[in-house]
């Protein structure tokens, strides 16, 4: 139970949205008005997005471990707890989530032509699933919710879509379901495991089963990172499995797209790093270089994708699978001092904004012209200045230039790739997904060239734009954009230039020996013996650390993460692991290993 | 004779119910037409009776098998969800008796209105479900069976005045006659190979002489028999016909009592050998289990009628139930003497894990689920255009709830959230079936077995999705089907919605009381662990222990 | 777990014992009864076929070799009548059966047992269903003939 009322914030957090959404469908005649839902729903989300800015404010900023937790027994029975908490990590993810939530509630008022108060409604449901996966520290929660956001993503898609949307909200829905059934099965297994070690006691606290992974054999951790896999790298989604990505995007309405950019890829990445590698930090350092190699091939194939585009939506969303691919090398990067995980959290931060931002503009077009075709636009520049600053912001944000958002998060990504110890990641990935940065300042630019200088062409302005846009008679009102547009889009440009000059914002609270991104890849980084001469060109670049033996003795110790100190015993079997003894700090831990070496031959 | 009538104390629900028959064939039948109006209100007054009753009379007696309150949670089972299915089908005779007549005004003809047997065949099938669950005897087994399928046959052929319900009813009866055989041979098979009839016997039979051939035969051929009951393959056959042809709420019965008695048989005739199961019988299961499952899903896949989709869905639901009865009380009493002699102990307080407990979670979750689905089609009418068929009216096709959602938002919800909960998506009383379902099948110490089952639930959830989720598009998505209308039902409606309702909480916080009584009632089933059997690294791990 | 329960087994099982668990003594008994109703059965077939005189012809092909030539349809329609009058003889017919071995018993009944009482309920219990019965058939039209 929650010692004090801060803790009760979060869950606030969470309710929030829900209470907001059932507003909405109260039988008030005002709300069945478009305009009316629309600016209920913008004043809904917005009080939301305050009130994760005074969760932001409670947070102790200076200590990034999980905090301002509580637990409440939900079902004892199950083992079931309603449990959350925040970190360095999943506050920022909240953080984006509701700050992005009222940005798009903004971008809706034209594309959605017909009943706005279910959209919405759906809308507010997407964003309390979204936070509730962020904040849950009990593995049922996070599962509950993750999976939760299908069904109104599902429904955005369908209902709300464009000409392809049943084929695009079925194919969404039934990737990902089938991906995250399979995250189910090896979640209840982790689950048993720890019932079988503590006497049949089951829980399903994230922290708590973390400690079951030095119990499993490497062949169990290699199962349970291939079920986690199914339903995260669909997610994310890495190069074999996004085909239902692009088409998603392409046939969901604007606000669709950008949470789904913005926020439900996010999920993806931030799974891996909560669930799977602590839970299989051997199967994870095993597989790291595969994944790797799928992620490089991911980058190169989608961006090449990406180049022979004519839809611009489209471009946009394989750009996404493009993207997504530094965010999976720079997690299974285990470089010494965390750069490639680090980078990875603030890429996935960055890429919300600027792809979010894109998409926004893409659908500002589709808006007034109802089409997304290059072949039919172009040099609009002329005719809608403002927006072509905008357009042009968001895509150098997303080339990673420097001085934007997109570059900290890829540089660090690829640092960490090049610094990754042999083994696991290499300088050769660093090269391969450094193509793909050149291959997307190709294609990105290709398209801002298409579209925003070159000939003036479009269609004429849709009828529809004309009769519900604000400004009716002149389109090409304000330099193009209305005062909706640009409070639309001048939030997310602000941030993406916020976070291009102080990363450090973003950074500090994952980084450092007792961050919370150490203590989620510690057992894993465990596992490898990192060469300390290696290490000495980066000590110039980042303040000297202790050997991370026995920063990780501190990490865990120090932070209230909960994680046993039985995690960092090292199983003195597997061959990946140094031939250090195994040192337990109360000797039950060595009991259990020795149980479970014996049990290894079952 | 004191036992006998020690016996019958334990039975006034039951006794309740057929009373409550009794009285339904008087009032249905009665001259005053408003005697005849308040006969679905003596029904339901009388399972409330019942329920009451279960509730009050304390049952202390000490179940041959272990299962102590199995029998208390499968009648309130029965009786709660009955209720609603009450509700559901009040009205289908009067309804019947407008389409046969074309001039309003006829009078009340005793011999053909079905008012009175309806509603009493209704109360006799749940009774017998209810007398399956307290069953000491393979005898008493065997009629209280007949007695829950014998009603429903006639249910099914009365109510709808199609010659498609007449075949159903017909090949329901002689497909249901054959698995009667099958499972009597079974029994006898069990007699004879240990010499009783009453279970205590047989339980000390089977525990002195250990598990013969002609026992595990008894066993197996039960077991196919009962996979009649419970639709299951090979026995499925029957399923989507009979479904088809049943009139819409009869098929929500059909979907739930005749189950909910075949697992429960199911579990007293598995309990007669006792966990882990012996080696046949144990292949038999897993096989039925995984064909079941498989087959019920792809099949749904490939249905265009919603009646045989939903009969598809629950054949393959019966396949996950399966997965329960494979795990047994997988932390059974037994096994935690045995883990102390050994100096481990096990926490066996929570449900999660047992496998039986888990089928009682999961059976009424799925009744409730189907029970919507079914609520939603039977308040649906179509109207077929100028050549009226006034005999068929039901809606039965996908084109006939199109774009529900349109018209009709809350019904287009209740049919939401039921296919969301078969789907077994996170807040649902599905999901919540699955886990525990999962769970026990993961922890049951069957080696690589385990893995297999709990993979092939996942992937068949997979596959499930694609059906279900082709309902939800059509309903929401669909184009508005203008052929459609909504009966003027309100209570059938409120059935669908109520069920709707608990499935929601019985996926929150109704989730542990109910999974808490089940594994109450089930987790001193029959487990024989001798300690050799035991998974290694418990006795590793009590070895270890100083 | 009483010597008693053990001792009643069937004799199936004590058959099953008598032998080497799982020998083929154990079986011998049930082999040879199945042997022998193959046999009976295919012998008595094949003894028809060869002992058994058969002509063919057209005469011989007709429903009546006698002589007579049949009338009409075979397949006629019974009133279902019938056999509704069959089915309430049958029922109300049967429980006349049970009373028979009720009122044997009732008669030597100790007058000092209590069992009387006990036993008259369960007959009057008997009758109110067959009266029950009697008047939803009653109702429904079945001793109506018209």
């Amino acid at each position: 139970m929650p010692d004090n009322i801060a803790q009760l914030i979060i869950p606030l957090q969470l309710f929030l949205p829900v209470l907001f959404a059932f507003g909405l469908l109260l039988p008030i005649p005002a709300l069945k008005r478009r305009r009316v839902a629309w600016g209920y729903s913008a004043v809904t989300s917005s009080l939301s997005f305050g009130m994760s800015l005074f969760v932001a404010s409670q947070f102790d900023w200076s200590n990034p471990g999980l905090q301002l937790q509580a637990e409440f027994v939900w079902m004892p029975a199950m083992g079931l707890e309603f449990s959350y908490g925040l970190d360095g990590i999943s506050i920022w993810l909240v953080l984006l989530t509701t700050f992005l939530m009222p940005v798009v509630v903004l971008g809706s008022l034209i594309e959605v032509d017909h009943d706005m108060r279910t959209f919405h409604f759906w809308l507010h449901i997407l964003e309390a699933a979204l936070i509730g996966t962020f904040i849950a520290t009990d593995v049922m929660m996070f599962y509950a919710c993750f999976e939760f956001t299908l069904i109104p993503l599902f429904f955005l898609i369908g209902l709300f879509g464009h000409a392809n949307k049943l084929k695009a909200a079925m194919t969404f829905f039934y990737y990902t379901f089938t991906g995250s059934v399979l995250t189910m099965a090896g979640v209840i297994y982790v689950a048993w495991r720890y019932s079988q070690i503590h006497d049949g006691e089951w829980t399903f606290n994230i922290v708590k089963l973390y400690s079951v992974a030095e119990h499993l054999s490497f062949t169990e951790q290699c199962w349970i990172m291939g079920a986690m896999l199914a339903g995260f790298a669909v997610k994310t989604p890495m190069f074999p499995f996004h085909t239902w990505l692009p088409l998603a995007h392409t046939e969901a309405p604007t606000a669709g797209s950008v949470d789904l950019a913005g926020l439900v890829l996010k999920l993806g990445p931030y799974g891996l790093l909560r669930l799977a590698i602590p839970m299989a930090p051997d199967a994870a350092v095993a597989f790291a270089p595969y994944l790797g190699a799928f992620a490089c091939v991911g980058i190169v194939y989608a961006a090449l994708i990406c180049w022979v585009q004519s839809d611009a939506k489209k471009l946009v969303a394989y750009s996404s699978v493009s993207h997504m691919g530094f965010c999976i090398i720079g997690l299974f990067a285990f470089d010494s001092e965390n750069i490639g995980a680090s980078g990875a959290m603030l890429y996935m931060l960055s890429h919300g904004l600027a792809t979010g931002g894109l998409f926004l503009c893409i659908g500002m077009l589709y808006d007034r012209f109802e089409t997304r075709d290059l072949r039919k636009l172009g040099g609009l520049a002329t005719e809608m200045p403002l927006f072509s600053f905008f357009f042009v912001l968001f895509i150098l944000a997303s080339v990673g230039l420097p001085g934007l958002n997109g570059f900290v998060g890829e540089f660090l990504t690829m640092l960490g790739t090049f610094n990754s110890p042999d083994g696991v990641l290499g300088p050769a990935f660093a090269i391969v997904a450094a193509t793909g940065v050149v291959l997307s300042a190709i294609y990105l630019l290709f398209l801002t060239g298409k579209l925003i200088w070159g000939q003036e062409k479009h269609p004429g302005y849709s009828r529809k734009y004309n009769i519900i846009a604000e400004h009716g008679v002149d389109p090409s009102h304000l330099h193009g954009l209305s005062r909706r547009e640009i409070a639309t889009l001048a939030p997310l440009a602000v941030m993406c230039v916020v976070l291009g000059v102080f990363p450090q914002l973003v950074l500090q609270s994952l980084e450092g020996d007792d961050g919370p991104v150490a203590t989620l890849l510690g057992p894993a980084k465990a596992l490898i013996e990192y060469d300390e001469d290696d290490d000495a060109s980066q000590e110039d670049v980042i303040a000297e650390r202790p050997s991370h033996q026995e920063g990780l003795g501190e990490g865990a110790s120090s932070v209230d993460y909960g994680l046993d100190a039985e995690i960092l015993e090292l199983n003195a079997e597997h061959p990946l692991r140094p031939a250090t003894p195994a040192t337990s700090p109360d000797g039950v831990g060595s009991a259990h290993s020795v149980a479970l070496t014996k049990a290894g031959g079952r | 004779m004191e036992t006998l009538l020690a016996k019958l104390g334990t039975l006034w629900p039951e006794i309740v119910l057929l009373m409550g028959a009794v009285s339904c064939l008087a009032t249905g039948l009665n001259h005053s037409p408003f005697a005849r109006r308040l006969t679905p209100a003596v029904a339901a007054a009388s399972m409330l009776v019942a329920a009451l009753l279960v509730l009050i009379i304390p049952d202390d007696t000490v179940h041959p098998l272990g299962l102590d309150g199995m029998g208390w949670f499968v009648k309130l089972a029965v009786l709660g969800v009955g209720l609603l299915l009450l509700a559901l089908a009040a009205g289908v005779p009067d309804a019947l008796m407008q389409q046969r007549r074309t001039d309003a005004a006829v009078t009340f003809d005793a011999g053909t209105s079905i008012k009175g047997e309806f509603y009493a065949f209704f109360l006799l099938s749940a009774t017998g479900a209810m007398l399956t669950a307290g069953a000491t005897d393979l005898v008493w087994l065997f009629l209280a069976l007949e007695l829950v399928s014998l009603p429903t046959y006639v249910m099914i052929a009365t109510t709808r005045d199609t010659a498609i319900a007449q075949e159903s009813a017909i090949k329901y009866f002689f497909l249901g006659a054959m698995s009667a055989a099958v499972f009597l041979y079974g029994f006898a098979l069990i007699y004879g190979a240990t010499g009783f009839t009453d279970f205590e016997n047989i339980r000390a039979a089977v525990e002195a002489d250990g598990v013969n051939p002609l026992l595990i035969v008894g066993v197996m051929m039960s077991v196919l028999g009962l996979c009649f009951k419970v639709a299951a393959v090979p026995m499925h056959v029957y399923a989507a016909d009979v479904y088809q042809g049943a009139a819409t709420p009869v098929t929500a019965f059909l979907a739930y009592v005749p189950k909910v008695a075949g697992f429960v048989a199911l579990m007293l005739v598995l309990s007669l050998v006792g966990w882990p199961l012996p080696t046949p019988v144990l292949a038999l299961l897993a096989v039925v289990a995984v064909l079941t499952m498989t087959l019920g899903n792809l099949l749904a896949c490939v249905q265009g009628n919603l009646k045989r989709v939903l009969a598809y869905s629950s054949i393959a639901q019966s396949g996950y139930l399966m997965l329960g009865l494979i795990a047994g009380p997988a932390l059974g009493a037994d096994v935690e003497a045995v883990l102390t002699l050994f100096g481990g102990s096990r926490d066996v307080s929570q449900p999660i894990g047992n496998g039986l407990a888990a089928v009682l979670f999961y059976l009424p979750a799925y009744g409730l689920a189907t029970i919507a689905g079914f609520g939603v089609l039977g308040v649906l009418w179509v109207d077929r255009g100028e050549n009226p068929d006034p005999l068929d009216d039901e809606a039965q096709t996908f084109d006939s709830i199109s774009g529900l959602w349109h018209r009709h938002p809350f019904l287009a919800g209740v049919l939401l959230v039921s296919m969301l909960s078969l789907v077994g998506i996170p807040p649902l009383a599905g999901f919540m079936g699955k886990v525990l379902l999962g769970s026990s099948i993961v922890s049951a110490p069957l080696q690589t077995l385990s893995y297999v089952l709990l993979i092939a639930l996942v992937i068949n959830s997979a596959i499930s999705a694609a059906y279900y989720l082709r309902i939800i598009i059509v309903a929401f998505f669909g184009r508005d089907a203008e052929a459609t209308h909504v009966r003027p039902t309100p209570l059938r409606f409120a059935a669908a919605a109520v069920a709707a309702v608990i499935a929601f909480a019985l996926g929150g916080h109704l989730a542990t009381p109910v999974a808490q009584s089940a594994h109450e009632a089930t987790r001193h089933g029959v487990v024989k662990a001798p300690p050799s059997e035991l998974p290694e690294p418990d006795t590793a791990v009590a070895d270890a222990a100083p | 777990m009483p010597a008693t329960m053990l001792t009643a087994a069937s004799p199936l099982n004590a058959l099953l014992a008598a032998g080497s668990p799982g020998g083929f003594n154990a079986w011998a008994a049930l082999g040879i009864l199945l042997l022998m109703a193959v046999t009976f059965g295919v012998a008595n077939l094949v003894m028809t076929h060869v002992l058994g005189p058969s002509r063919v012809g057209e005469v011989k092909g007709t429903t009546y070799e006698s002589g007579m030539n049949p009338i009409g349809n075979a397949r006629r329609r019974f009133n279902v009548r019938f056999f509704i009058v069959a089915m309430t003889f049958l029922l109300f017919d049967v429980e006349i059966v049970f009373l028979y071995p009720w009122a044997a018993t009732f008669s030597q009944l100790g007058l000092d047992t209590g069992w009387h009482t006990i036993f008259l309920g369960r007959m009057v219990f008997f009758i109110l269903t067959t009266i029950i019965a009697f008047m939803y058939a009653w109702r429904k039209g079945v001793f109506r003939y018209d």
